[in-house]
């Protein structure tokens, strides 16, 4: 096969992908990753499918993967040949309903658009495909102005949302393994290698170790045999952008590897999936076969003798497996367990052979880089941090999801300009990143930018991106809590000062929000963190101190409230709060009275009612019944 | 060679070590807990970790795990890292407070009390039972099961494993001492300690041991029915410790020959094993032992360390019984000597230990002949000692009692003791017979080796040159065997001192003018020491037999073979015989 | 008359039976005097004419007397002797004389009882049997 007729087959699927994605007939696709089916997708689905039918309409139902704003699924696109392409949400089966039968009748329902593309653009070749215009629509915002999108800049997430993430075709429309065929036709191993380090891409999994150097040390090993692992035991809580890349652009994933492994030299290539991603792995798995059925997988690819497979392998869902080396341990069957590194993956990994593992993101941002260069990528983001960054946007803030953006862009534009501020008008208070090993920040770090080296400076982590928006009614030593709880229950357990250190700090903590503590408590407890990071083998034990210790860098203060004063200033910590009955707005009705478990309410009707505190267990259910903002509660100055 | 830096101090050392190996190599030490110079490091107790500067860049690692690198900077006792260890003992003494070995650990490193909350375990989770069982006894029976908090070691599925071989390797190793508490946890096999033969089986051994302190020499052997390497070619730890090098499991078994002038047998006895009488209860209650075990008991270097306990507590009511597997009209007759004298003592040892206890002694009749002995004997009864006389004959059994015996004697009241003593008596060693065949020596009707006159040649044998020294001969007190070996010695000497031999008179002479080399005076001689030879005799060429003088023991039984009469044994010739058949015939 | 006293020639290896004989004289065991003991070495020394001239001689009965199997101490000398003297007593009854006449026996050092059990059986079995007669009557 020439070089000439591979670029021609290449060229074939890619206009076949675009009939397909752009056919001359009316297209719906409705977003079916897990955060669209958990808000009500399937059901759409198949409402939208029967309305289709019973209407006898010749039109294409389709899926596609998670544009990124969850808050606003169930979501769907409509696209009528020649015209722009149409974005509804918030759906529900009756709304879906009446969306196609208006549809079918020639009304698109103006008021219940989000936003519209007229050009859709492919962030690898540069190609803008013109969907069409609508001068009725001139009020609708346009994607790229819509303000969750409007500073985002979406390469890792680049096809998420846009095609069937069940099509190769698709995919390849949209410039999909066109990077591969120019490593595979026109590149040496070393070219990709010095094209991946000059762009700076950093390891997206957490730590950011420089993906080109990586490859480079794994490269130079001697070995017949050397292992691609793709890491995708996404496994902080509330970081969801690796599945949404999995469910949405498989082959984003496969390209990357195949790519990696060219460079590298290796012939296996393994994705470790967590087990609680179903739909991913069922993505994978189809994504794998189509790519084995083009000849892009399998044996002498493309006729160019280059070898290279790809299995899946199901992990059980531990934190500590994202650390390399218990990734590792985990893939040859045994227990969880870090090690020592020297030896490094990539000189004894994987059975002893040289490993590279990189995550998710790490993998779907290498075909752009093939593809525009590497000047263009390390033309994005700041000077040590280079390109885009996926966070999943979660906690009290308007729009939650998933966003890509520039590296540098601050906390602020990420909370205010994509988040939409903090839910229902309250204070920020903090925002923690980096899942439950990274740092929370204050209110004052809000113009922080945001790149590795700047939240390490704060005390804080990249991480893997996670990001929870924080506001006045989170109690800091609980939300301390809560995490150190996390990676204590998480910590592989083989270093006495992770298991046993995270343990006693968790303890400290509790005391602490029982009212239980002494101010000595809190040196004791930054002591320990210290030591807990000094003396730890992995990440994991390296940075779990981290949300207490920069808690108590930003907001001792408030862990002095509650040992000192016996205050949760949130009014968050059960033992420290009371609940109370405000008498002037009490009505008497004796809801609370009769929801009470513990009959810790009493009062005639119509009289206001009183909380006997003794037998009051602070669950809430009467403040949460009240109807006439009766109860109150208090904390510190009974 | 990788060269860098400890404490400031320049080192040299392989590729491949440790810092930690490093480190020891040069005299540095770092504290450690969980490793162990047979195993693979494990980093669990982070004890050992140091700061290690990489091209300037601070790390803190175990320094059992990290390796040596070019040019690295290690600081193994900064402020910060000596603060570290302590946290982390502060750690281990509040994840196992009561266990005694972490406390004195924190002691150690100057920690009294913990400032974490307390629980109540007994394992660090250092992973040392699990790594020795995979690593060197290759069974693998246990291991760390989830995660966190919730990390512990067990077997699979948590229940009594079938491979686990209850070979105790993991409680060897456990530094808190829980391991020995959980080891019924894994198996449901039976464990079978290896006891200690020295101390009569009242502590146990390693398979690889030191027989007894005083042995000579004083190298450790190694139990090939017991050694895991042996048995199932694992484990090969102790070769790992042994610095010297001095452990080679290819070591056979060897015949070493050499020329000697003379033999000392001084072989020793075994002691009378009463099991198979049962009416002493022996072996049936632990509170039934014997003389010996008494012995490693009341030793200061015994397994007790001198403390007498039994059931563990302290006796209160001593019975000594004598005479067990001695003056037996129907087993062994003969009296054992030393029984007498050392239950007197043992009495004498126990009234010092415990002044207000019991102390009763059946004997039949006290032979306290040696020098001293009468008196001292007379001293042990005016210690509040009861002597009660019984008949050989009378019967005697010992019963169960609740937690004790009662001791039943025919012709005394019922005694109820926590602790019986047999006085048993002194045996010929298992193996005398086999050693008297391969010696050429005799057996005397009780077992023990005969001397070659009782009153004359009391230290000869029959065989010239080899001598009897000790309780091989009959039972002796150490006074008495040291005399017997003196005087082994001395006859020894006797012989070595001599520049010429003088050998037996009676051997054998060839006439060889009646010899007509038939040669079955060649196969009937058991030395050899007859060849045929050929002579030149009256000028014709003849064989004849010809006798090695030095090699001819004189039996005779060459000439009882010659055919024509022309061998003779000197002083035993065909005509001396016969002249005293002949007197003797006529009567 | 007089009870009839057999006269027995005794062959005894120097090494157990010469040995168990005085042993048995030490220990002052009672055995009848009728025997008279001759020395050798080994019972291997024993050749078949000491015992037909013995018998010849006058004696009524022959002991021979080594050390047991496996104890003799030039290793096997009481084999040989065992032989020669099962083939002798074939021998001694085609000659007419009673085998029972010889008796081979093995007498450890340490047995001064067994031997002197050994010459009281031996006298009252050749008591039984009677005085030799090999002399022709004229």
């Amino acid at each position: 096969m020439t070089e000439v007729i591979r670029f021609q087959i290449l060229e074939d699927i890619q206009s076949k992908g675009q009939e397909i994605l752009y056919p001359d007939k009316p297209r719906i696709a409705i977003s079916m990753a897990t955060c669209g089916l958990a808000a009500g997708a399937g059901k759409i689905y198949e409402v939208i499918k029967k309305e289709v039918k019973d209407q006898n309409l010749d039109w294409i139902i389709t899926e596609t993967g998670c544009i990124g704003f969850c808050q606003i699924e169930p979501l769907l696109y409509f696209h009528f040949p020649g015209k722009p392409k149409l974005f509804y949400g918030n759906l529900t089966e009756k709304k879906a309903r009446e969306l196609i039968k208006a549809l079918a009748a020639g009304d698109i329902k103006q008021d219940w658009i989000l936003w519209k593309i007229e050009d859709e653009e492919s962030i690898i070749n540069e190609e803008k495909y013109h969907l069409g215009k609508n001068e009725n629509l001139k009020d609708v915002p346009l994607y790229k102005d819509y303000p969750f999108f409007a500073k985002q800049l979406k390469i890792a997430l680049r096809n998420c949302g846009f095609i069937d993430p069940n099509s190769i075709d698709e995919y390849v429309a949209r410039g999909g393994y066109s990077s591969f065929y120019k490593v595979i036709n026109n590149l040496k191993s070393h070219e990709v290698i010095e094209e991946v380090k000059k762009s700076g891409l950093r390891g997206r999994g957490g730590a950011g170790f420089p993906t080109g150097l990586k490859w480079e040390m794994c490269s130079k090993e001697d070995s017949p045999i050397k292992y691609i692992i793709c890491n995708a035991d996404e496994g902080d809580p509330g970081a969801y952008m690796d599945r949404s890349i999995l469910e949405g652009d498989p082959h984003s994933i496969l390209e990357g590897m195949l790519i990696g492994a060219y460079a590298i030299g290796s012939n296996e290539g393994i994705i470790y999936v967590r087990a609680e991603y179903p739909i991913a792995i069922e993505k994978l798995r189809n994504a794998i076969k189509q790519a084995e059925g083009f000849g892009l997988l399998g044996k002498n690819i493309l006729d160019t003798g280059f070898n290279f497979n790809i299995k899946i392998v199901k992990g059980a869902g531990a934190f500590v497996c994202g650390e390399e080396t218990a990734l590792i341990a985990s893939l040859e069957g045994r227990p969880v367990d870090p090690r020592m590194r020297p030896p490094f993956p990539s000189h004894s990994g994987l059975w002893g052979k040289p490993t590279n593992i990189n995550n998710v993101e790490t993998w779907a941002n290498i075909p752009p880089i093939i593809a525009r260069g590497s000047d263009w990528y390390s033309s994005l983001g700041t000077e040590k941090s280079k390109g885009t960054k996926v966070f999943s946007l979660v906690g009290k803030i308007q729009n939650t999801g998933l966003v890509e953006v520039p590296m540098g862009i601050s906390l602020r534009e990420i909370i205010y300009d994509i988040g939409g501020g903090i839910l229902e008008e309250k204070k920020f208070k903090a925002i923690q990143t980096g899942g439950p090993s990274g740092g929370c920040l204050p209110e004052d770090s809000i113009n922080l930018p945001v790149d590795y080296d700047s939240l390490s400076e704060a005390g804080s982590i990249m991480g893997s991106g996670g990001m929870i928006v924080l506001d006045e009614d989170t109690c800091i030593v609980d939300l301390a809590k809560f995490f150190l709880g996390f990676t204590r229950e998480e910590s592989c357990g083989t270093c006495n000062s992770c298991r046993e250190g995270l343990d006693a700090s968790y303890d400290i903590l509790n005391r602490i929000t029982e009212g239980k503590a002494e101010i000595s408590d809190l040196d004791l407890l930054e002591e320990l963190s210290h030591v807990i990071i000094d003396f730890s083998l992995c990440g994991l034990g390296k940075t779990a101190p981290n949300p207490v210790l920069t808690t108590l860098r930003y907001f001792k203060d408030e862990y002095i409230a509650h040992i000192e004063e016996k205050k949760c200033p949130a009014k968050v910590c059960r033992a420290l709060i009371h609940y109370t009955i405000i008498p002037d707005k009490c009505t008497g009705c004796g809801i609370c009275f009769k929801l009470c478990p513990e009959e810790a309410i009493t009062g005639k009707t119509k009289e206001p009612h009183f909380i006997n505190s003794e037998k009051c267990i602070k669950c809430g259910i009467c403040l949460d019944s009240c109807r006439f903002d009766a109860i109150s509660i208090s904390s510190g100055d009974l | 060679m990788v060269k860098l830096s400890i404490n400031g101090q320049e080192v040299e050392v392989k590729e491949g070590q440790t810092i930690l190996e490093a480190a020891n190599s040069i005299g540095i030490e770092i504290p450690t807990l969980c490793y162990h110079k047979a195993l693979s490091p494990y980093g669990a107790c982070r004890l050992c970790v140091v700061e290690i500067n990489h091209n300037g860049n601070i790390m803190y690692h175990t320094s059992c795990q990290f390796p040596v690198m070019e040019g690295i900077e290690v600081q193994t006792n900064t402020e910060r890292v000596l603060k570290g260890r302590k946290i982390m003992v502060e750690l281990m003494l509040a994840r196992c407070p009561e266990s005694e070995k972490i406390q004195e650990l924190a002691e150690q490193f100057g920690v009294k009390e913990t400032r974490f909350k307390k629980k109540d375990e007994d394992c660090i989770l250092c992973g040392l039972c699990a790594r020795i069982c995979q690593e060197r006894m290759g069974v693998g029976t246990i291991d760390f099961i989830n995660r966190g908090i919730e990390r512990d070691i067990k077997p699979p599925f948590e229940t009594h494993s079938e491979i686990c071989r209850v070979c105790g390797a993991c409680a060897s190793v456990c530094p808190t001492g829980a391991r020995t508490l959980e080891l019924k946890e894994l198996s449901l096999r039976e464990p079978n300690p290896i006891l200690s033969e020295f101390n009569e089986g009242l502590a146990k051994r390693h398979p690889i041991y030191i027989p007894f302190p005083q042995s000579v020499p004083k190298i450790p052997v190694i139990d090939r029915e017991k050694c895991i390497h042996f048995l199932l070619d694992e484990c090969e730890t102790c070769s790992i410790f042994c610095e010297a090098e001095a452990i080679k499991y290819d070591q056979e078994d060897e015949i070493i020959e050499l020329d000697i002038g003379a033999i000392v047998v001084a072989s020793g006895f075994d002691s009378f094993d009463p099991t198979a009488e049962t009416k002493y209860g022996y072996g049936e209650f632990p509170n039934v032992i014997t003389g010996m075990e008494f012995e490693r008991l009341v030793s200061a270097s015994g397994p007790t360390e001198g403390h007498i306990e039994v059931n563990g507590k302290e006796p209160t009511n001593i019975v000594f019984i004598q005479c067990v597997g001695s003056r037996d009209k129907d087993g062994n007759e003969y009296c054992s000597r030393v029984c007498c004298m050392y239950t007197a003592k043992q009495a004498h040892m126990v009234r010092d230990k415990f002044p207000d206890s019991e102390l009763t002694i059946y004997f039949t009749d006290v032979r306290a002949f040696g020098k001293g002995f009468e008196e001292f004997y007379n001293r042990v009864q005016g210690e509040n000692i009861i002597y009660l006389r019984r008949e050989l004959d009378d019967t005697i059994q010992v019963v169960q009692n609740g937690n004790g015996v009662v001791v039943k004697a025919e012709g005394h009241p019922d005694i109820e003791a926590d602790l019986v003593v047999l006085a048993t008596g002194l045996i010929p060693r298992e193996d005398s017979k086999e050693l008297a065949q391969t010696l050429n020596i005799n057996l005397s009707a009780d077992g023990f080796f005969l001397e070659a006159h009782p009153k004359l040649r009391p230290v000869d044998t029959f065989t010239d040159g080899i001598f009897l020294a000790g309780s091989c001969q009959s039972p002796k007190d150490i006074p008495d065997t040291v005399a017997q070996a003196s005087s082994a010695a001395s006859r020894v000497c006797n012989i070595l001192s001599q520049k010429e031999l003088e050998i037996e008179a009676t051997i054998a002479y060839v006439d060889e003018t009646l010899c007509r080399a038939c040669g079955f005076c060649v196969d009937a001689c058991p030395y050899q020491a007859i060849e045929l030879v050929r002579i030149q005799y009256l000028g014709h060429t003849t064989d004849v037999a010809r006798v090695n003088e030095a090699l001819c023991k004189g039996c005779g039984t060459c000439a009882a073979a010659c055919l024509n009469g022309a061998i003779r044994q000197l002083g035993y010739t065909d005509g001396q015989i016969l002249t005293i058949i002949k007197a003797f015939g006529e009567n | 008359m007089d009870e009839f006293e057999p006269n027995i020639i005794g062959f005894l290896c120097n090494w157990c039976s010469y040995a168990g004989a005085d042993l048995a004289g030490t220990s002052r065991i009672q055995y009848p005097t009728n025997i008279k003991i001759i020395r050798v070495m080994c019972s291997g020394r024993i050749e078949p004419v000491f015992i037909l001239e013995s018998l010849k001689k006058g004696a009524d009965g022959v002991l021979i007397s080594g050390c047991h199997f496996g104890e003799c101490h030039y290793k096997s000398g009481n084999y040989k002797a065992n032989r020669r003297i099962k083939l002798l007593k074939k021998y001694l009854k085609e000659m007419g004389v009673d085998p029972n006449r010889v008796r081979f026996e093995f007498v450890s050092a340490s047995e001064g009882h067994r031997f002197a059990d050994v010459v009281r059986e031996f006298v009252e079995e050749l008591k039984k049997i009677g005085p030799i007669s090999l002399q022709i009557t004229p």
